[in-house]
């Protein structure tokens, strides 16, 4: 599954998640919401989660999604999947995910142009250290900055 | 003019601990958290799946001690008023508590990757999700019994454990006085008209033993009274920025 320590993040993480820090802070920002999404084993069941994320993001009406992913590898498949759903209802979108040169992207589609390492490692590798790959506040202010000129091209 | 509209406010106060050390009554005095290690195993009688149950405290700077693998870090966190995402929530800080896990032949608690050996080796210092350098760490060890199956299960009954654990200070965290709190935190949720409207999604495991996670229990960052994702199919479900920030997701993964 390519869930490792190193990207683990952990309940301490979530509790004090740069990226909810960085978003409610920016005055140019109305934070919705967090939508919380698993990550089943079958496949049908991937795009079954990922066809509901998209439509409940289309429903309450967002102007731009950023989607994290905890893991990689067979996550990945997930995390293409959702992307895709987003992209198809034309909702500009920035991915977070740690790729290096061990986590590269299982399957890709064309709404996946703009997606934000979180690999700190030199060896862009699953160190397993527990922490070494986490996102950090840079991560999240520049999948901000990123969404923000997509939304604004969208608006163009 | 920018029309904005109040909608949930949450209050977070921070009691900043200075020490912890081991002791005959659990406590939370004035910066000094106080540890009975026997009430642990009283604690555990419930729980056949557990072996037993060791408590460690690591002192800051002190990280060339061997553990299990990390099954998670958890803060010490407890709702005073109101449910989680509103309200008041009393929390510490400068201490966080270290779930580790094994069973009785050998078998580290994790899924893909462990952090058993040495702690100094194993954690990165400094992140979102582990201790400052100057943190104390409450070091929860479990061992299971080595004949019970690697299931969901017995995750969660490690989890659980520590729970029933942190359970003891939450309820003497909830009877601080508030004013004494060394920091305070407070978190409006605006409703806005004029600003662009975002939605994070997290995309959490869900996929079995050491992939799941716990959403909205009934504490901060607590197992009691939330749900898995498992169990709800792994379909989404959306949080309010407040309730996501005063711990509605409980990671065992």
């Amino acid at each position: 599954m390519g869930l490792g320590p190193s990207t683990k993040e952990t309940t301490l993480h979530h509790f004090r998640d740069p990226l909810l820090n960085i978003i409610s802070k920016d005055k140019d920002i109305d934070l919705i919401g967090i939508i919380v999404v698993g990550t089943p084993q079958s496949n049908s069941e991937k795009y079954y989660v990922g066809r509901r994320a998209a439509t409940l993001a289309e429903a309450i009406q967002v102007d731009g999604v950023i989607i994290s992913v905890d893991g990689w590898g067979n996550s990945h498949v997930d995390f293409a999947n959702t992307i895709e759903e987003i992209g198809k209802k034309s909702i500009p979108l920035v991915g977070i995910s740690f790729i290096g040169v061990q986590g590269k992207f299982v399957v890709t589609n064309k709404y996946m142009d703009t997606i934000v390492d979180i690999n700190k490692s030199p060896k862009g590798i699953e160190t397993e250290v527990l922490g070494e790959n986490s996102v950090s506040e840079y991560d999240c202010k520049k999948a901000l900055a990123f969404l923000k000129l997509k939304m604004k091209r969208k608006k163009e | 003019m920018e029309r904005e509209k109040l909608i949930k406010r949450l209050i977070i106060k921070c009691f900043d601990i200075h020490s912890v050390n081991i002791s005959k009554k659990n406590g939370i005095d004035k910066n000094k958290m106080l540890i009975d290690k026997d009430c642990v195993n009283q604690l555990m009688q419930q729980e056949k799946d557990i072996k037993n149950v060791n408590i460690n405290i690591i002192k800051p700077r002190e990280h060339n001690c061997r553990i299990d693998t990390i099954m998670d870090f958890i803060p010490i966190s407890t709702k005073v008023l109101g449910r989680i995402g509103e309200g008041i929530t009393h929390t510490l800080t400068g201490v966080y508590v270290m779930l580790t896990g094994v069973n009785t032949k050998g078998v580290q608690m994790s899924g893909f990757g462990s952090t058993d050996g040495y702690l100094k080796d194993n954690l990165k210092l400094g992140c979102p999700g582990t201790p400052e350098e100057d943190d104390y760490i409450i070091h929860f060890n479990v061992v299971l019994k080595g004949d019970v199956p690697t299931t969901r299960e017995l995750s969660l009954v490690a989890h659980r454990a520590c729970d029933i654990f942190i359970q003891q200070f939450r309820n003497i965290l909830k009877m601080k006085d508030g004013r004494l709190a060394d920091e305070i935190h407070e978190y409006v949720e605006r409703k806005s008209e004029n600003k662009k409207r975002i939605v994070v999604i997290k995309q959490v495991a869900g996929q079995g033993a050491f992939h799941d996670n716990i959403i909205l229990p009934a504490e901060p960052s607590g197992v009691k009274g939330g749900r898995s994702i498992i169990d709800m199919g792994n379909v989404p479900v959306i949080l309010s920025p407040n309730e996501y920030r005063d711990g509605a997701i409980r990671a065992m993964t």
